[in-house]
């Protein structure tokens, strides 16, 4: 059962279009998996639409521009490219022969991510080039596998895509949308017999806080960043 | 230009309900024959509402225009995609202004995000994104990273497994081993530059 949501005014800024990219995308993602969520930013939207329900006048400046718009727009014929029927684009992943289905919003990143990549303990990585803001990854841990304990400079989004983890804080299911900061210390392992897939963003590189884990510090923005 | 079709505002004075009902229906004959003079109905109640969220959002006359205008390009272009079951045609263009609100800020910022809000709300998007194959080199793993330790000359392995190992300070390493701390400093920047240097060459 999912447990973890956005906040309700992450909610509302993506209804209205006003929350960043990256909180964009975890979000939608999230809303892709969570019902409730997703019925939430439905009636978001309709609230904020109502504001075209208020009466709006123009000046007579306007209603000039208004003309030559409705002209300019009138001309264009209607949109063909639009009956075409979409491309069959890829709407899973596979590691190790497993096939994981993606949730609607990540769905477009199946066929863009890069390799996946095996690091210490169980856990594989796979990145997703975002440009500018940032590179998220997809992990998977095996069973038993483990991300060496870390803090965060910046802000960590993941979103759980398939099984569970827990990180010594809490216990996270498919759908729990996770938001970790420079506030939490915490070290994600999973128990789950069929391990378990989710979805990270980070914005700053993580902070290793134990062990050789610590080596990885001056170079940490070449694995999660 | 416009001759025949009457640009006026009286739609303003209609209840919402009795409002959506009406200009669903115009758009569906929008869709389904091009009307231009159903058109002006949506377009006469729609632009002036569209320009005051857009200025309140924008904050500028020019872009606020500019917002106006494409979101009512797309209602004329992509009518067939409304569906009145789904929801009003005020919830279905204010979505509409929004995503192209959200890609015109991405735009004004320069920020070259991948992700765009086709992604976030697919509400006019039927085409999906080229494949393209991109690969991200450097990819480590922690075992190359304890290789590459393995190999630092002794007095660097010493220094950097003090320090990012055990998270000593580089004051209490140059106590500990007995040299002076600027000899620490030099050798930690040794090692990190050795250990990048390989980092590069792995690629």
């Amino acid at each position: 059962m999912i447990k973890f949501h956005p906040s309700p005014e992450q909610l509302t800024a993506f209804a209205e279009g006003t929350l960043s990219p990256v909180e964009s995308l975890m979000v939608s993602a999230h809303c892709d998996m969570c019902s409730r969520c997703e019925t939430r930013v439905a009636d978001e939207v309709e609230r904020a639409a109502l504001e075209f329900d208020e009466p709006a006048t123009s000046s007579h400046t306007e209603d000039q521009i208004y003309k030559s718009m409705f002209a300019s727009i009138t001309q264009v014929p209607a949109d063909e490219a639009t009956y075409l029927s979409p491309k069959a684009a890829p709407s899973a992943i596979e590691l190790d022969g497993r096939k994981f289905e993606l949730p609607r919003t990540l769905r477009r990143y199946a066929s863009s991510m890069g390799n996946w990549s095996g690091l210490v303990g169980r856990l594989w990585q796979a990145p997703v080039d975002l440009g500018e803001a940032g590179v998220a990854h997809f992990i998977y841990m095996g069973r038993g596998g483990s991300v060496p304990e870390h803090t965060h400079r910046g802000c960590e989004y993941t979103l759980v895509l398939s099984g569970e983890f827990c990180d010594g804080l809490n216990t996270y299911d498919s759908g729990d949308f996770i938001y970790m900061n420079g506030e939490h210390t915490h070290a994600p392992h999973s128990d789950d017999t069929e391990g378990c897939l989710v979805f990270s963003i980070v914005d700053q590189p993580l902070h290793f806080t134990s062990g050789i884990a610590r080596l990885l510090n001056p170079f940490s923005h070449l694995f999660f960043r | 230009m416009l001759v025949g079709i009457p640009l006026d505002q009286s739609n303003n004075t209609v209840k919402p309900k009795e409002c959506a009902s009406e200009m669903s229906a115009y758009i569906v004959e929008v869709a389904e024959t091009r009307c231009k003079r159903s058109f002006a109905k949506v377009f006469n109640y729609f632009a002036p509402r569209l320009r005051s969220y857009a200025l309140k959002q924008m904050g500028n006359e020019a872009l606020a225009m500019e917002l106006v205008q494409d979101t009512m390009s797309n209602v004329w272009q992509k009518a067939h995609l409304f569906n009145a079951e789904k929801g009003s045609p005020s919830t279905w263009i204010f979505t509409i202004a929004r995503n192209i609100r959200f890609d015109m800020l991405r735009k004004l910022q320069n920020r070259k995000e991948d992700v765009c809000s086709d992604d976030l709300w697919p509400i006019l998007c039927e085409q999906t994104a080229d494949a393209n194959e991109a690969s991200l080199d450097q990819q480590v793993t922690l075992e190359q990273i304890g290789y590459m330790f393995e190999s630092l000359p002794v007095k660097q392995k010493a220094v950097i497994e003090a320090i990012y190992i055990d998270g000593k300070s580089q004051q209490e390493v140059a106590d500990e081993l007995t040299i002076p701390l600027g000899t620490v400093k030099s050798r930690t920047r040794l090692a990190l530059q050795r250990l990048k240097g390989m980092l590069h060459d792995n690629d």
